[in-house]
């Protein structure tokens, strides 16, 4: 059943998959097709066409250009703050959701299929629901309006998912290698460091991309909690889908959109073949 | 490290539990931070949704008044059955969506690396701005139906998005586009660790690619499909971004769901306790699908541990 | 709402006519600043902002304007959040009924004293007055206003239908648009697709037909006048003109059309002054189309007012107080406003800003004249689609039964009109 020819049915194959991937691929191409047509052109065309004039400009405009109200500076300074909220969130989560996941699964304790049931629960939970309670906690500690409150609740939140899946890794972990480690005198960092740590990538690089992913695109949370130069780069990208009294700029928002993409995308390029390894030795149980 | 130390003799040995200190903080701070939260974000919610919060969240009881109007009102009848329909239609079809495009990844194709990125890069970009795109392709005047009248079938019909009882449907095909990725990417990986000794033995007795599929491939990847069914669930049950960016719950108020509900109750209409009430509801359908699944691996864990 | 007294002093004596900076320059102390939130952020709205916070700080203030992008839902948010935080900004935009609401979560500032200096309270329309004053003092300021049921003609759909007359009644509509569809316009009417589109079409028809009934129904509820014949002959109305749109438009942005309507492939656009702006700003020209009074039944024109407006928060700072002081100024200044509608395409807030000269459209000059004429006979009435009749939830639950209509074809006027008195009660 695996093997290489070209017979008919190969063909049938590469013919139906290739399809798929065009279909698949049609919403970018929407996008790209966009970022390289002016506002006018689409304004006063249809929103989906070729590009009469490439308008590379768009580009230009989209990273230094574009005024969000006063400011004239393009995308590329929400570029940074959503950085500085993703990196250190999505790292924080994932290391945390590695210890506690390994905890969970390799050594359990009084209360952990609880307290473990009722964080897998918080995938559930709408994030909807939890924007009010957030603005009262935020307050009480003093970090609303900063960037280290966006951090805190993408760590908080996030440890649902890095939890669920970095336990789910670790269970398949034989329970003799830590038997063999702790009788060796060895205590629950140093096996985490030295015998759990080494055999975390897979899984670790399926947390950091869904992770990265979800806070990179966040919206809701990122402007309520920030203000003015601290916003996220979602709230630039909404800033250019227009409110109801004037006329989208789909062209420099299709071009930030692509650039606003690119982490993210170049995050599942890289990644894509680690990811579907880590869930192979992960998430499978 | 500090149980090694402690094992050494002559040294006075620190209390168990100060000794252990730092990894209780490390497993129980976070741990107890994300539950907590969780726990009290629920409760408080349940609380404002027996109180008379308007703007703001404010003191009062109000019985269940907030759960009566909201389960009377046409937005969340329309959004719960639409959400029975969508939840069920996107989770079914995203699997079969899935585990095709995973079937088809593990013919050994040229350009898997590219393919697996085609299918998977939907989940890197934000809702928001593919909803929009999606709202151009599947709109008749614009996209799809304009595309196939523009090459000269013009009796071709395609409006979904514009009518009233298939518009939720536009909503699944989106919703599979984005998330089928994820699924095809855990099949992958549960076709990737089939034993590859079982399926030559197969095969040396004569068994053909179709049958080894469906008698060995197949019932392996029973685990996985849970698995794939439990994100998706999460997946359906928080759609939101989408169907604001594809339909904002139209036309009319078709294409309601759930979590719009609670948000336009909450944040635009500026009823807080009729909004918390839509969310507990929402919170109720969960645990209606949940404790099935729970209770599922329950018995299953029991009976693990009997055999 | 309660102000000290030293700051009452304060305005007392702003009101003797001074400039503020010379003013606080003679206090020999603060530095006016202004913190705001505004969801204008992109286009001529951001555009507009930006200038009215050049002028401020040509006024020796410092502008700290955070505008958050997006839906009119998320600016709410970020205020919620803001005053749950106990530091709400010196002003924010907020408009309609919501001023009066919000109002009452927060301490706002008693305008009355810098209203008074500017004599402004009677260059404004009155029901749009009361708006800004709830509990009888000044606590925001109307910035701008747009009709939203203006009328725009396609020319090139007039001379297909071989039409030159501006229509001024729905039955003169009605004539054109069937005029209209005989001489080749597929779609006699151009339309968006969302729930403000759906709700301007029946609050035209509504107002067109009655203004009275308008008012009774739509803006004092009263359940007599929401039974009435005349919504059951809006909804019809609406119907009409549902027959009339392209029915493939989805949910999309009125400007998705907007080529097909200068094509003439689609006649008569229901919609708001902004809609001139849009034209401009998408390169099309003022041949291309006519502005015109939305149709009303006894001939003289009908002006659905949308107003926006920034309300002013209690803050503490000098600076800050300073600040809100001379934003307040500054919004009622006939300059200022000038300044903004032309880069807006609104009319200014004050009726006697001359708009003969220069940098006005003939679109802007109608709404305004259309305006005041409006007032005169008491026919300038609060609209419901864009949040000035009633409060959000209240509006929200009135446009679900509207929306479903327009997009429900089997669903009869009076059906209609039955489950909005319903949705009121339920939304009550």
């Amino acid at each position: 059943m695996r093997e290489r020819t070209f017979a008919p049915s190969r063909i049938l194959i590469y013919l139906i998959v290739l399809l798929i991937a065009a279909a698949w691929l049609a919403p970018l191409a929407v996008v790209v097709l966009n970022s390289l047509r002016s506002n006018e052109e689409i304004a006063q065309g249809s929103m989906i066409g070729w590009p009469q004039h490439w308008a590379w400009s768009n580009y230009v405009a989209a990273w230094s250009g574009f005024c969000v109200a006063e400011t004239c500076a393009g995308i590329r300074p929400y570029m940074l703050n959503s950085a500085l909220v993703t990196i250190p969130a999505t790292i924080f989560s994932t290391l945390l959701g590695a210890v506690a996941g390994y905890a969970v699964s390799l050594w359990r304790f009084r209360g952990d299929t609880w307290i473990y049931g009722i964080v897998t629960l918080g995938l559930f939970l709408p994030q909807q629901m939890r924007l009010l309670p957030w603005t009262i906690v935020l307050r009480d500690i003093g970090l609303i309006n900063t960037l280290a409150g966006l951090v805190l609740i993408h760590t908080i939140q996030g440890l649902s998912f890095t939890t669920l899946f970095c336990r789910n890794y670790y269970v398949a972990i034989p329970h003799e290698l830590i038997r063999a480690a702790r009788i060796d005198g060895a205590g629950f960092f140093r096996i985490f460091w030295r015998i759990i740590l080494p055999l975390s990538p897979p899984i670790l690089i399926v947390t950091v991309i869904w992770q990265f992913t979800h806070i990179w695109n966040e919206f809701l949370y990122g402007v309520t909690f920030t203000s003015g130069q601290q916003q996220p780069v979602t709230a630039a990208l909404i800033a250019l889908s227009a409110a109801v009294a004037d006329i989208p700029q789909h062209g420099v928002q299709s071009a930030a959109v692509i650039i606003a993409a690119l982490p993210t995308l170049l995050i599942y390029l890289l990644g894509g073949k680690y990811f579907v390894r880590g869930l192979t030795a992960g998430a499978v149980k | 490290m500090s149980n090694a130390a402690a094992i050494r003799p002559g040294r006075p040995a620190l209390p168990e539990w100060v000794r252990r200190l730092p990894e209780y903080l490390m497993i129980w701070v976070p741990l107890l931070l994300s539950a907590a939260h969780l726990v009290s974000f629920s409760l408080w919610t349940i609380w404002i949704s027996f109180t008379p919060s308007t703007l703001i969240p404010v003191s009062g009881w109000v019985g269940l008044r907030n759960y009566s109007a909201v389960a009377a009102s046409r937005n969340w009848q329309i959004a719960f059955d639409n959400l029975l329909l969508f939840g069920s239609a996107f989770v079914l079809l995203s699997l079969v969506t899935g585990l095709a495009l995973a079937i088809l990844l593990d013919q050994r194709i040229r350009g898997e690396n590219v393919l697996r990125s085609v299918f998977l890069y939907p989940l890197a970009v934000s809702f928001v701005v593919t909803g929009t795109v999606w709202s151009w392709l599947l709109n008749p005047g614009l996209g799809i139906q304009k595309l196939v009248h523009d090459l000269g079938w013009t009796s071709f019909k395609f409006d979904w998005l514009i009518d009233r009882d298939m518009a939720i449907w536009t909503i699944v095909i989106a919703a599979i586009w984005q998330s089928s990725g994820f699924a095809m990417a855990l099949f992958l990986a549960g076709l990737r660790s089939v034993d590859t000794d079982i399926i030559k033995a197969a095969q040396i007795d004569g068994a053909g690619p179709i049958r080894i599929y469906r008698r060995i491939i197949l019932p392996s990847l029973w685990p996985i499909t849970i698995t794939v069914v439990v994100i998706q669930l999460q997946f359906a049950i928080s759609t939101f971004d989408l169907v604001r960016a594809l339909t904002n719950g139209g036309p009319g108020i078709a294409t309601q769901l759930p979590a719009l509900v609670v948000y336009d109750l909450m944040f635009q209409r500026s009823l807080l306790g009729r909004g918390a009430a839509a969310a507990v509801l929402m919170l109720l359908i969960l645990l209606a699908v949940l404790l099935p699944y729970a209770a599922w691996r329950y018995v299953q864990r029991r009976r693990a541990a009997h055999a | 709402m309660p102000i000290t007294t030293t700051r009452r002093r304060l305005l007392a004596g702003s009101a003797a006519a001074l400039a503020l900076p010379a003013f606080a320059r003679a206090q020999g102390a603060v530095k006016p600043r202004l913190t705001a939130i505004s969801q204008w952020s992109a286009g001529s709205d951001g555009a507009a902002i930006t200038a009215l916070g050049k002028k401020f700080e040509e006024k020796g203030g410092v502008w700290q304007h955070s505008p958050v992008p997006g839906f009119t839902t998320e600016m709410m948010n970020k205020l919620r959040a803001q005053i749950m935080a106990g530091d709400p900004p010196a002003c924010s935009q907020l408009k309609g009924p919501e001023i009066a609401a919000w109002s009452k979560i927060a301490p706002t500032v008693d305008l009355d004293a810098v209203v008074a200096a500017a004599g402004y309270e009677k260059v404004v329309a009155p029901d749009l007055a009361k708006l800004h004053k709830p509990g009888g003092k000044w606590i925001a300021l109307p910035l701008q206003i747009y009709s939203t049921n203006m009328l725009f003609l396609s020319k090139r759909a007039m001379d297909k239908a071989k039409a030159d007359k501006v229509p001024v009644t729905w039955a003169d509509f009605n004539d054109l648009a069937d005029k209209m569809k005989a001489g080749g316009v597929p779609y006699p009417v151009a339309n968006g697709g969302t729930r403000p589109d759906d709700g301007q079409k029946f609050e035209a028809a509504l107002a067109g037909i009655s203004p009275l009934a308008y008012r009774a129904a739509i803006m004092k509820l009263e359940k007599k006048a929401l039974e009435g014949p005349e919504i059951k002959a809006a909804f019809a109305q609406v119907r009409k003109i549902a027959d009339w749109m392209d029915p493939n438009v989805g949910a999309q942005h009125f400007s998705t059309n907007l080529k097909r309507f200068v094509d003439g492939d689609m006649g008569m656009m229901i919609m708001g002054g902004w809609a001139q702006g849009v034209l401009r700003n998408a390169g099309f020209k003022f041949e291309d189309f006519i502005i015109a009074p939305g149709p009303s039944d006894n001939s003289k024109p009908v002006f659905l007012l949308n107003a926006d407006a920034f309300i002013f928060w209690q803050r503490k700072e000098p600076d800050l107080q300073a600040g809100q002081t001379l934003m307040a100024q500054l919004v009622m200044d006939p300059a200022i406003q000038t300044m903004y509608s032309q880069i807006t395409g609104s009319i200014p807030v004050r009726t006697d800003v001359d708009l003969s000269g220069e940098g006005w459209s003939d679109g802007q000059r109608r709404t305004a004249a259309a305006l005041k004429d409006a007032i005169a006979s008491n026919q300038a009435v609060l609209s419901l689609a864009h949040n000035m009749a009633q409060e959000n939830g209240m509006t929200a639950a009135m446009i679900d039964v509207i929306t479903e209509y327009v997009k429900n074809k089997t669903i009869k006027p009076e059906q209609a009109a039955t489950r909005l008195a319903e949705a009121v009660e339920g939304a009550r």
